[in-house]
């Protein structure tokens, strides 16, 4: 019987080995944080100034300033007096709820964040196009990103950094920055071979090529990726509240664990006209810069 | 052969037990001492009790409020009543919901906390005065400008409690700030972070706890009495206008069952008013598993082995020889 008894339950490693890993593992990963966190910390110093710089003039400035400041970004880059009117009345109506400064907060760390994972995502994106043995590495650790509960690694990234707007920062990144590399890879493995052949034909560099020919080509495609990594740090907004961000997410946490339905759901639709918002703008500029590519459009 | 014979025999004894004392579901909360006691509850209830007991992960709001509106789960073994204490109030008054017992015999203990190697280095810190005169020492994560105090996370009961002592002690007025840490889980980091590197920390926190069991933080006295009336008049209700300042009371920890399986289950209850930890024993329990990196269900095992006399006294004999037989 106990010779076989392997053939009923999963020989499992012994519990006391996997235990003493567990212990090495952590020890290790406190070891660590001990004598690099410090370090860690001041790298990041300059961007949690410009975070907090950034979160203070959004909250200084006067409201109807910041009011018409967005209205009239979201008409520049959308020429859409519709999408302007929309805005002013949703910011107005977030305000009238005495939603005004979450959502200011929310605003100023989520714009940082889509504007770093753009700066970050398009060249990596770029590179794993360029290269098979580049993507093949990446791939997989998108996939880790995307579906690793945000959990496991926030409260290392905790013991790190301690709580507040960086750990935050870096778990809204890691969440939302797939999409935008991934399009990025495949808008401008989508280029048409010939094009590239009659480019490379007239005499043009790679950097030619690439700033010339494979991302305007590319564009639609990683205009999509924006989108969606807006949408996905917008999503987690309430994720980052949970290690002490300030901003929509924290009023959604309290109205959650008390079930204050009307006040979770307030905060949940400021989140959602935020969204639509930056993604309704920033694809009606898409468009509207994009009109002479014509029927190359794919979206 | 033999062994279908005893799986045969296990299943016809379960059917015949399980249907004396019938499903019982119980709430795993999803903190280490609360889960330690469900998963003593329910091996201590199936062995010998001969329920079919099941863990339903839980929080004390979302669990409170499914017992008080649905009846289950059936029993929560760790709730403590200061931090939910309207709900709970009302849904013993409306009869929903019924105190077994003592689930944490001294009670729990809130307040708020220094590390242990400040106050070797300051003593002062001891007391809230001796804390706002060195607030320049407890740096926010932010805003340089300011001290930083950790409160309770947002939509606990204690934030409420927090933030009116906070009011009351005029930590402001000692240039403190008031941080939200979001959840448990980053309290607890932010005090390891710390900790790890020895550096200031002042918040709330609670014992028992892996973390007060792990760390060793010191309470500071807030130079007043336990008020009672004040507390639970004034510190734990929200938006009081002029809060005054109160320790912490001992914070009765209490398991809670629906009352429709109060009435069904006389033994279990009997069982659930005598089950009740020493804070001692839990914290050493606690450290344990923080030590071991044990889940609740191994600290539950050697809870057992390791405490015969503690388990043996909330149990008839006949019943105490069943568990021990099953262990």
């Amino acid at each position: 019987m106990a010779d076989s008894s392997w053939l009923y339950s999963f020989p499992e490693m012994e519990r006391s080995s996997l235990r003493a890993i567990r212990k090495t593992l952590d020890g290790a990963y406190k070891e660590f944080s001990r004598e690099y966190g410090d370090l860690i910390e001041s790298i990041f110093d300059p961007l949690l100034s410009f975070l907090i710089w950034f979160e203070k003039l959004l909250l200084s400035t006067p409201w109807w300033i910041v009011l018409l400041l967005c209205t009239g970004l979201v008409y520049v880059a959308s020429r859409s007096v519709k999408l302007a009117v929309a805005c002013f009345v949703s910011l107005l109506l977030i305000g009238y709820f005495g939603m005004w400064e979450d959502t200011m907060r929310t605003l100023s760390i989520i714009t940082v964040c889509t504007f770093l994972a753009i700066a970050i995502g398009i060249p990596i994106g770029i590179a794993m196009a360029r290269s098979n043995r580049v993507q093949s590495v990446v791939t997989p650790m998108l996939d880790i990103m995307q579906t690793m509960p945000a959990f496991v690694y926030l409260i290392p990234v905790v013991m790190l950094l301690g709580i507040g707007k960086i750990p935050g920062l870096i778990a809204v990144i890691i969440y939302a920055i797939p999409p935008v590399i991934r399009l990025t890879n495949l808008g401008i493995r989508l280029v048409d071979k010939e094009v590239l052949e009659a480019a490379t034909a007239f005499g043009s560099s790679p950097w030619q090529r690439l700033t010339g020919v494979q991302l305007p080509l590319a564009m639609p495609t990683i205009m999509a990726g924006i989108n969606q990594t807006i949408m996905m740090a917008l999503s987690m907004v309430v994720i980052a509240s949970m290690i002490g961000v300030k901003g929509l997410g924290q009023p959604v946490l309290k109205s959650i664990t008390n079930q204050y339905f009307t006040l979770g759901l307030l905060n949940g639709f400021a989140i959602v006209a935020l969204a639509i918002l930056f993604d309704r703008a920033s694809q009606a500029y898409a468009k509207r810069t994009q009109a002479h590519l014509g029927d190359q459009k794919h979206d | 052969m033999k062994l279908k014979l005893a799986a045969l025999a296990l299943l016809a004894s379960a059917n015949v037990s399980a249907s004396e004392c019938g499903s019982v579901t119980i709430a795993d909360m999803n903190w280490s001492s609360a889960s330690l006691i469900a998963n003593v509850d329910k091996f201590i209830l199936e062995n010998a009790y001969g329920c079919d007991a099941e863990l339903i992960p839980g929080d004390t709001m979302p669990t409170t409020t499914s017992m008080i509106e649905k009846g289950q789960p059936d029993i929560a073994p760790e709730i403590w009543a200061n931090s939910v204490k309207e709900a709970v109030d009302a849904g013993v008054k409306e009869g929903r919901l019924v105190f077994a017992g003592p689930s944490l015999i001294d009670g729990g203990e809130e307040g708020f906390w220094v590390p242990k190697y400040m106050v070797e280095q300051y003593p002062e810190l001891k007391t809230i005065e001796g804390v706002k005169k060195h607030a320049a020492l407890f740096k926010h994560p932010e805003n340089k400008d300011v001290s930083g105090f950790y409160g309770c996370p947002a939509g606990w009961g204690c934030q409420i409690s927090a933030s009116n002592l906070f009011t009351a002690l005029k930590l402001a007025d000692a240039n403190f700030e008031l941080i939200d840490p979001g959840s448990a889980a980053g309290l607890s980091g932010s005090i390891a972070k710390s900790y790890e590197r020895k550096e200031a920390w002042f918040g709330y926190y609670w014992a028992p706890t892996a973390i007060l069991g792990k760390y060793e933080m010191v309470k500071v006295d807030f130079g007043a009495e336990v008020n009672e009336a004040e507390y639970f008049g004034c510190t734990t209700i929200e938006g009081c206008e002029s809060p005054k300042v109160t320790s912490y009371p001992a914070s009765p920890v209490f398991t809670v069952t629906s009352t429709e399986f109060s009435k069904k289950n006389q033994p279990v209850m009997e069982y659930l008013e005598k089950r009740g930890f020493k804070n001692s024993d839990m914290n050493k329990l606690l450290a344990w598993m923080e030590q071991e990196q044990a889940d609740s269900e191994d600290a539950m095992f050697y809870f057992f082995e390791n405490y015969p006399t503690v388990w043996k006294s909330w149990l008839s004999t006949e019943a105490a020889e069943k568990v021990a037989a099953a262990l």
